[in-house]
């Protein structure tokens, strides 16, 4: 337990001891000059752009589908989740091949909000489902018009949906490489690939990963603060009951509008796109694809697999026996998973060849980086998993002389498998996405999905990164559609 | 609690397990596996990826020995081999440009080559010390966009584009280890300060793309008038029907002028390589008639270096670029990089 | 064989929650334990099953240690049946499987179809799934599960709180008889005096923590320990009064003592039962104002407002046709029969 604790940790340790090595005046030198006023500059600009923007359309198109007499909602609720299952840099390359001139900010908040409103979109989506109808029938009642409803009854109440879907979204663009990469719009986590591409390690990469570590915990605390003494509740049982929908009237082709462009821009130009160049592929560039699938369904394997070892004991401790050392556990984990794959991967690389070198460049370490990048993924459904099952089922089984372990496995498990497997399955999608952290730690002759399709879209050969763009997003679906499943699911 | 333990040790040994396995194997082309820990060659190659398949392809096809590549950026491989140090699993390091080879060289990495192999290479493709060769060689171009810019108004030197009249009217990859080497030629002919002040030019005047493609694909498409690139890849793009340099031209610099470059990729064998005769077998096939001939007629379009193998038509013979003369093993990488991240270009 | 803990404390944290219980529970007997929600009875039967040792004091099964200071028997050795509130069926196995769980794989069959048998549970239901169960036959099932592996004990958790008001008549007279038939040691715990007093040989009341009487229900009902225990056991009318020999005097008029629990002071508090009070036309006993009458069906419900000083407010239930000719403003007389039980007079209730 308190090894796997270490090994969460050792990002957040890396950025304290690298901060201590370098040293507060060379670090000064390499901070304060204007490169990294351009970088916090356009990472800033990014973040206070881009967070807006993707509740505006999150919250927005989640209201639609749920909440108004829009034709067709149940399709525009599949289709405005769709852009989950396009990993963000291969949406990049999509709008880059259709429109060679996108760059710089304004390319960036394109490509980055497009890819990563769904995120706001499924915990609006599940609490707008979850919310009692009776409030804003109380609220009707009571005098206020449809739009102050909304104001003053429905928005309060998503407010915990909005921060923690923002939060995500902030940490998103804080650690995105690939999709800015394309488009040449720098921020600390592109820079520190350059970095590291021409120094490795050193200083110069971990001084503007200091940086980057302090601008997610700064993301942290604000959404704390905003959160205030709040917590996420559960989206309790539901309601038999829908609440009643808005009349759209004249608005109704508007909203249609609205809710098909953002999936044009979202989904179908990329997909267009990525399904036109793969039609350009000639048969010998699909010949590393099989190898590439190998070699990621193993590791995402697994990641998986670690993944659930660590967030299993985590997730019981924090639901069976809360305790100030579960919830010290639980604080340390998000910190660290908060931290961008890039500084995850700065310090599994500083840390395997200065400590341990024999894991250095193994799958090991890249399983490591994935368990520590996706844990929140597996601990979150584990969780609701975990509450799923009632002690009381693990009592009765020793009442009735089955010893605690063998209660477990024949109660306890088979009940969670369902949320194992899906916690599982979200993490080997995630980790089959990676591109930051595995390009750094993947071990010799290992080639990824995401990495391969790197590797081609990086030299323009896009007819040749396109399978790899398709086999990347028909992987994700299934982690979309389980998402989606979960969103609905919770509320039935 | 310690029954949950228990339980998660057996599936942590399970997930190691798993891991290992793609941890040590991993599968040649022919889709066989090959154990890349103990018999195949391991390359360090931050030379292009298909290049050096290609060469592999034929070393394993002559051989028998397998070859397995870690493909990387010249810096990040030059200085991941410098922090692994004895532990390297490396047996071959083989660079696009010289500096990250000087760099490992500098750290007493690298074995002697062997002396039959060196004689293969001319004196001036290869350090005087002997402890890495030349196998290739590409050249420093200014490629423009006609549309853009007449012949009268190019350049005469690479220098001239610190000028203020070049702002915004040309691109280049300052990230990648290419251009570095560019500037570490710059360094070695007109000294910290000028080089320094050109780089500062650079900031102002020059649109930043992500790596060489990316430049001409840029100039081609109008979206700035000229760029820094090495000369193959407009070769290889030209040769491939011109999709990304159609609209291009080429201009050399020549007279011995620092844009002139012409760069040395070097190839080395670690001293800490646990095959070194197989290694040494395989240098000495990059730099003999085989691997030349690669260069020659393969897809690449970089020069070759030794063994007297012609160039590939059409390009234009090394000896008639007038590039400045410039033993690669004086090529100074970090201080190049410093100075380039002064000027905030990285 | 014998249940008998004796000394039993324990806190979680800094709040006590079980202080020295003590109680027996003779063999084939059953008992149940009655109190208000967070007395710390579904603790105590945690402690008994296992789930949860004791800080101090002892638990034994015959001559078989269970818990002790520094030893404890887990609860799957114990050998101790246990019945959730919510069943807790496996949701994951059918009926047969679950009834099945804690049975050797050598008559397993048997066995079920036997249980299934004892507890009124139709065969037929035998591959169906706790889902497809009403909660009457899910209880049952638990009950049969836990019966299954023929514990010498069995602990009953509010068994039947969650079924609606018929079905758990039904259902708690279905389970009473397989015990009965089966003549296992029963512990139920429970916050329905009512279901407690008709469940079994034994009642044990519980209140904060602690026991403060056990014993035949007819003598916890008729005779209890506080008047606060009175009224966990029903509704009582305390009344002040003065003791005159072996009578005393009060707003309902003489009345005999029938238990004296008062050390025999002169002031007390009689407590007796609205079942022991009926209207009278005879006005010298006692006397009261009818303050409202309300009609329950058949039933009629008179409130009533003793005219002494205190005023006591008191309701009774009648027949709804004698209640016909009473209206709200009358006087009528009071007769209480059985005698009251007393209390010191600072007594009061919760």
């Amino acid at each position: 337990m308190v090894i796997l604790a270490i090994g969460m940790l050792i990002p957040v340790g890396y950025v304290i001891e690298a901060t201590a090595r370098i040293g507060v005046d060379e670090l000064a030198t390499l901070l304060l000059r204007p490169r990294v006023g351009e970088l916090l500059g356009n990472t800033v600009l990014i973040l206070v752009l881009g967070v807006p923007i993707t509740i505006l359309l999150g919250v927005g198109s989640a209201w639609l589908v749920e909440r108004t007499d829009l034709p067709g909602r149940r399709f525009f609720a599949i289709l405005t989740v769709a852009p989950l299952a396009i990993p963000a840099f291969v949406s990049s390359y999509g709008w880059a091949s259709v429109v060679p001139s996108i760059q710089g900010l304004g390319g960036g908040l394109l490509v980055a909000t497009l890819a990563y409103y769904p995120l706001v979109y499924l915990p609006a989506l599940a609490t707008l489902r979850g919310l009692n109808p009776s409030l804003e029938e109380s609220a009707r009642s009571l005098g206020l018009k449809e739009r102050a409803v909304l104001l003053r009854v429905v928005l309060p109440q998503l407010r915990l949906a909005i921060l923690g879907g923002g939060l995500i979204v902030a940490l998103h663009l804080l650690s995105e490489y690939g999709a800015f990469a394309f488009i040449r719009f720098d921020t600390f986590t592109t820079a520190i690939v350059v970095a590291y591409q021409s120094t490795f390690a050193g200083p110069s990469a971990a001084s503007l990963g200091i940086v980057l570590a302090l601008l997610s915990v700064i993301v942290l605390g604000i959404e704390a603060t905003a959160r205030g003494r709040a917590r996420y509740a559960y989206v309790g049982s539901g309601n038999a009951r829908p609440a009643q929908l808005v009349k759209l009237g004249k608005f109704t082709p508007l909203a249609i509008l609205a809710l098909v462009t953002i999936a044009t821009l979202a989904t179908v130009v990329p997909m267009v796109s990525v399904i036109r160049w793969s039609l350009a592929t000639k048969p010998e560039m699909l010949d590393g694809l099989w190898r590439a699938l190998v070699d990621t369904s193993l590791l995402s394997l697994g990641g998986a697999i670690g993944a659930i070892v660590v967030a299993l004991p985590v997730a019981w401790l924090a639901t069976r026996h809360p305790s100030r050392l579960s919830r010290v556990l639980e604080g340390g984990y998000s910190i660290a998973s908060s931290l961008p794959a890039i500084i995850v991967a700065l310090a599994l690389v500083t840390v395997t060849l200065n400590v341990a070198p024999g894991l250095y460049q193994t799958a090991a370490t890249v399983t490591a980086a994935y368990v520590i990048i996706f844990l929140p993924r597996a601990l979150v459904t584990l969780r609701a998993g975990l509450a799923q099952v009632p002690e009381s089922l693990e009592e009765a089984a020793r009442a009735l002389g089955t010893p605690p372990l063998l209660a477990r496995l024949r109660v306890t498990i088979p009940l969670l498998f369902p949320a194992i497997a899906a916690a599982g399955a979200l993490v080997a999608l995630g980790a089959a996405n990676e591109l930051t952290a595995t390009l750094l730690l993947a071990p010799t002759g290992t080639r990824t999905l995401a990495t391969q399709f790197w590797s081609a879209a990086s030299s323009i050969d896009y007819a040749g990164a396109a399978p790899y763009a398709i086999s990347l997003v028909l992987l994700s679906i299934p982690a979309v559609a389980l998402l989606f499943a979960q969103t609905r699911g919770r509320t039935r | 609690m310690k029954r949950i333990l228990t339980v998660t040790a057996t599936l942590a040994a399970a997930s190691l397990l798993l891991s290992g396995c793609t941890g040590i194997t991993s599968t040649d082309d022919d889709g066989a596996v090959v154990d890349a820990s103990e018999e195949a060659l391991v390359v360090y190659n931050a030379q292009h990826e298909q290049l050096a398949q290609e060469w592999v392809d034929e070393f394993t096809a002559q051989t028998g020995i397998d070859v397995v590549l870690r493909n990387g950026g010249d810096s990040e491989l030059g200085n991941q081999l410098i922090a692994e140090g004895d532990a390297s699993r490396a047996d071959v390091f083989l660079t696009e440009n010289s500096p990250a080879m000087s760099l490992v060289e500098n750290a007493g990495l690298l074995a002697p080559v062997d002396p039959a192999t060196l004689d293969l290479v001319p004196e001036q493709y290869r350090p005087t010390s002997g402890m890495w060769t030349g196998i290739a060689a590409r050249s420093a171009v200014f490629v423009y966009n006609p549309d853009l810019l007449n012949e009268s108004e190019l350049p005469a030197s690479i220098l001239d584009l610190h000028d203020p009249s070049w702002k915004g009217n040309w691109g280049g990859a300052p990230a990648g280890a290419d251009f570095q080497a560019i500037v570490s030629a710059i360094l070695e002919t007109q000294g910290t300060d000028a080089t320094s002040a050109w780089l500062t030019g650079m900031k102002d005047n020059a649109t930043i793309y992500r790596n060489n493609i990316v430049t001409m694909k840029a100039v081609n498409a109008g979206e700035v008038a000229g760029g820094i690139i090495y000369h193959y890849y407009w070769f290889r793009d030209s040769d491939s029907g011109g999709e990304n340099s159609g609209n291009t031209k080429l201009h050399y610099f020549g007279e011995q002028d620092p844009g002139a470059f012409v760069s040395i990729s070097g190839g080395g064998v670690l001293k800490s390589s646990k095959n070194p005769d197989q290694a040494q077998q395989f240098l000495a096939f990059l730099a003999g008639v085989s691997g030349q001939t690669i260069l020659g007629e393969g897809y690449s379009f970089e020069y070759p270096v030794g063994s007297d193998v012609p160039a590939k038509d059409p390009l234009p013979t090394l000896d008639s670029l007038n590039a400045p003369i410039i033993d690669p093993s004086t090529l100074n990488g970090p201080e190049v990089l410093d100075l380039m991240t002064q000027a905030g270009l990285l | 064989m014998k249940l008998h803990i004796s000394g039993v404390s324990k806190s979680f944290g800094p709040t006590p929650v079980l202080t020295d219980i003590g109680f027996d529970v003779a063999q084939g007997s059953r008992t149940a334990i009655v109190g208000p929600s967070g007395c710390g009875k579904t603790t105590l039967l945690r402690l008994i099953a296992g789930f949860v040792e004791p800080d101090s004091g002892e638990i034994s099964l015959g001559d078989r240690v269970l818990a002790a200071p520094g030893r404890s028997v887990p609860a799957h050795r114990r050998g101790i049946g246990y019945v959730a509130q919510d069943g807790a069926l496996f949701p994951h196995l059918s009926v047969a499987a679950n009834i099945g769980f804690g049975l050797p794989r050598a008559g397993r069959t048997e066995r079920i179809v036997e249980v299934m048998k004892l507890t009124s549970l139709d065969a037929a239901l035998v591959s169906r799934y706790p889902h497809q169960l009403s909660g009457g036959q899910q209880q049952r099932v638990a009950l049969a599960r836990a019966l299954a592996p023929r514990p010498e004990v069995v602990l009953l958790d509010e068994p039947f709180s969650a079924l609606d008001t018929g079905l758990r008549e039904q259902t708690r007279a279905a389970v009473i008889t397989a015990l009965e038939r089966s003549g296992t040691t029963t512990v139920l715990v429970t916050h329905d005096q009512e279901e407690a007093l008709s469940f079994g040989d034994g009642v044990a009341v519980m209140m904060r923590g602690s026991l403060p009487q056990s014993g035949s229900p007819e003598s916890v009902f008729g005779n209890p320990g506080t008047a606060e225990i009175a009224a966990l056991m029903g509704s009582i009318v305390l009344l002040p009064a003065v003791r005159f020999g072996n009578e005393i005097d009060s707003a309902l008029g003489r009345i005999s003592v029938r238990h004296d629990r008062s050390a025999g002071a002169e002031s007390v508090s009689a407590m007796v039962r609205p079942s022991q009070v009926s209207l009278s036309v005879d006005l010298t006993h006692g006397s009261a104002l009818v303050t409202g009458v309300r009609y329950i069906g058949p039933t009629a419900v008179v409130s009533l407002r003793t005219l002494g000083d205190p005023p006591i407010a008191l309701s009774l239930a009648i027949p709804a046709l004698q209640a016909q000719s009473l209206a709200v403003g009358a006087v009528v007389g009071l007769k209480v029969d059985g005698g009251a039980v007393l209390y010191s007079a600072s007594a009061t209730i919760h």
